[in-house]
C-alpha cells in the first residue's frame, strides 16, 4: 500500500512529473557550469537560471529578477538576510510565531552583544499582537522580521498592516515565506516587501536544496560565503552585483531546473486554484477531527483563512506515539513534537510536548483525509 | 582588412537577458565566450557583424540590458587580434 502523506509542510511530496524529469534532464543536457566557461552547456545552463529567475519574479510580481539570489533554502536566505543586513546596535522585532530559521541567528546575534530583539506576543491562535507592535519601535529599530505562515498552525500573520506599520517606523522587512511560496499570493511591489525568503522543496514543488531570497534594490547586504561567480575572475574581491553577490560557488542548477517546473505546475494550476483546493481540505480536515473525541486542535478556526495545516493533540498521551502508530499501522506519515518553533509552542500552550501536525498538499484529495480521519477515530479508541 | 564586433555585459543575468530579448528579432549574433583580448566582468559576449552593432544596441538599450562596452576586433584566425573599443551613443 501507498503511504498517506501529510506532511506537505515539511517538504511537498509527490511532486509533478515534469520536476522529476527537468532535474534528469540538467544533468544530461544543461549541464555547464553556470557563469563560468563560454561553451553551449553552460550557456544551457544559464538560460535555465535566467528562465528560474524570472519564473519566480513572476510569481512574486518582482520586476526586478536580478534582484533574487538563490539559496540553498530558507534557512540559508534568512540567514544571509539577518547577518548580511544586521550592524552593530541594530534592534529586530520579530513575533513568537517564528521558526528557528530565524530565531537561531537572531539569539546569536543577541549573545554576541551585537543587536537587541524584542519578540512580539501572539495568542493562543498564533496571531501577533499588533498593539503590542506598534509601540516596540525604538529609534535603532531597523528590522521587522513577519513569518508569513505559522509552520505549526498554519496562522497567516496580517502581512500588509504589519509591514505598514514597520515602514511607518522606517525599520524594513523580511518576510519568511517558507509555508507559503507557492500556495498563498505574495506581491513583492504591492505589499512593498524589502525582504523575502523562500524555499523551493515545500510549496514551490522543487526538490531540497533549493530557495531563495529577494532584496530590494538599495539595499546592499554583506555576502555570508564569497568565492567563484565565473564573473569579475580578476578581482580579488567579490562581485557587488545582485545576484552574484549572494551566489559564491556553483549553484544547485539540478534543484533549479526542478523548482523551475513546480513553479510553473503553479502557475498553470492557478495560484488561486491550489488556494482554494488546500483551503477546503483543511476546513474539512479541521471540522472531521473536532468531531472525535479527546483530540484539541490548534490554529485559526476551519473557516479562517490559513495555509493548510492542522495541529492535534491528544490530553495525556505522547504525540510521538501516536505518529507511530499512524505509519505503523495505517501507512499515514506525519510530523509529531516540536516542529522547530519553540516560541509557538509556547503561545499555543504546546510546549514542550509538540503536537501532531498534518499538512495535505495540493495532491491530497478528500478520500485521503477521511482515511486519516478513520485511522485517528480508532486510535482514539485504543487510547481512550 | 575584416571585423567582427561583440558586446560584453557586466553580469550573466544581463548576458542571457540580451539574447532573450533579441530572440526573434531580425539580426545575427551569437552568444560566445569573451576573446582573451578583451576584459570582461562576463564570461559570455555577444558577437555580431559590425553593421549590425548600431541596430543591436537600440533594441537592447529599448530593453534596459546594461552593457560594458562594445569592441571591434580584427579577423585574423587565431592569432591575437587588434582591439578597438566602441563608444556607441545611448
Ligand atoms: C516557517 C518556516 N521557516 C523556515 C523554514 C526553513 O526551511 P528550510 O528547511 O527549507 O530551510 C521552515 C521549514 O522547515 C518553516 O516552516
Amino acid at each position: 500500500m501507498n503511504n498517506l502523506y501529510f506532511d506537505n509542510a515539511a517538504t511537498s511530496w509527490p511532486k509533478p512529473e515534469s520536476v522529476y524529469s527537468s532535474a534528469e534532464n540538467q544533468m544530461r543536457n544543461a549541464f555547464g557550469n553556470p557563469g563560468r566557461s563560454g561553451h553551449t552547456r553552460t550557456l544551457e545552463a544559464d538560460r535555465l537560471l535566467y528562465k528560474t529567475r524570472e519564473a519566480v519574479a513572476g510569481l512574486f510580481n518582482i520586476n526586478d529578477p536580478a534582484r533574487i539570489a538563490f539559496s540553498l533554502n530558507a534557512t540559508d536566505a534568512l540567514n544571509t538576510a539577518l547577518k548580511g543586513y544586521l550592524e552593530e546596535g541594530y534592534h529586530v522585532i520579530h513575533t513568537a510565531m517564528d521558526h528557528n530559521s530565524v530565531l537561531r541567528p537572531l539569539g546569536r546575534l543577541c549573545k554576541e552583544g551585537k543587536i537587541t530583539t524584542t519578540t512580539i506576543p501572539c495568542s493562543t491562535k498564533g496571531y501577533p499582537d499588533l498593539d503590542f507592535l506598534d509601540n516596540a519601535f525604538k529609534p535603532e529599530t531597523r528590522l521587522l522580521v513577519i513569518n508569513h505562515a505559522s509552520n505549526v498552525t498554519g496562522t497567516l500573520a496580517p502581512l500588509k498592516d504589519m509591514i505598514i506599520t514597520a515602514h511607518k517606523h522606517n525599520a524594513f522587512v523580511l518576510i519568511d515565506a517558507a509555508q507559503t511560496a507557492g500556495s498563498m499570493a505574495i506581491d513583492v511591489e504591492d505589499f512593498d516587501i524589502d525582504m523575502l525568503a523562500f524555499t523551493g522543496h515545500k510549496g514551490l514543488l522543487g526538490p531540497t536544496g533549493t530557495g531563495g531570497l529577494y532584496v530590494k534594490p538599495g539595499i546592499n547586504l554583506k555576502p555570508l560565503r564569497e568565492g567563484g561567480t565565473g564573473s569579475q575572475s580578476e578581482l580579488d574581491s567579490h562581485p557587488e552585483s545582485m545576484p552574484e553577490r549572494l551566489e559564491a560557488g556553483t549553484l544547485n542548477s539540478t534543484g533549479l531546473a526542478g523548482m523551475l517546473k513546480g513553479i510553473e505546475y503553479i502557475l498553470d494550476r492557478g495560484l488561486g486554484n491550489i488556494k482554494e483546493h488546500e483551503s477546503n481540505l483543511r476546513k474539512y480536515l479541521y471540522n472531521s477531527l473536532a468531531e472525535l473525541p479527546g483530540i484539541n486542535l490548534y490554529g485559526p478556526a476551519a473557516g479562517d483563512e490559513s495555509s493548510c495545516i492542522v495541529s492535534a493533540t491528544i490530553s495525556n498521551t505522547d504525540s510521538g506515539e501516536i505518529g507511530y502508530i499512524l505509519e505503523s499501522s495505517y501507512n499515514v506519515l506525519c510530523r509529531t513534537g516540536l516542529h522547530c518553533a519553540p516560541l509557538a509552542h509556547k503561545a499555543l500552550g504546546t510546549f514542550p510536548e509538540g503536537t501532531i501536525r498534518f499538512s495535505p498538499g495540493i495532491f491530497t484529495s478528500k478520500e485521503d483525509v477521511d482515511y486519516l480521519v478513520k485511522s485517528m477515530k480508532e486510535i482514539l479508541k485504543l487510547v481512550q | 582588412m575584416a571585423y567582427t564586433c561583440y558586446i560584453t555585459f557586466p553580469t550573466t543575468f544581463f548576458a542571457i537577458r540580451a539574447e532573450s530579448v533579441l530572440k526573434n528579432k531580425p539580426c545575427s549574433y551569437k552568444m560566445v565566450p569573451v576573446p582573451r583580448s578583451i576584459s570582461s566582468s562576463c564570461g559570455t559576449a555577444l558577437r555580431c557583424e559590425c553593421n549590425e552593432l548600431g541596430a543591436i544596441n537600440i533594441i537592447l538599450q529599448n530593453n534596459k540590458i546594461e552593457i560594458e562596452g562594445f569592441y571591434r576586433l580584427e579577423e585574423i584566425g587565431l592569432k591575437t587580434p587588434s582591439v578597438e573599443e566602441l563608444f556607441l551613443d545611448e
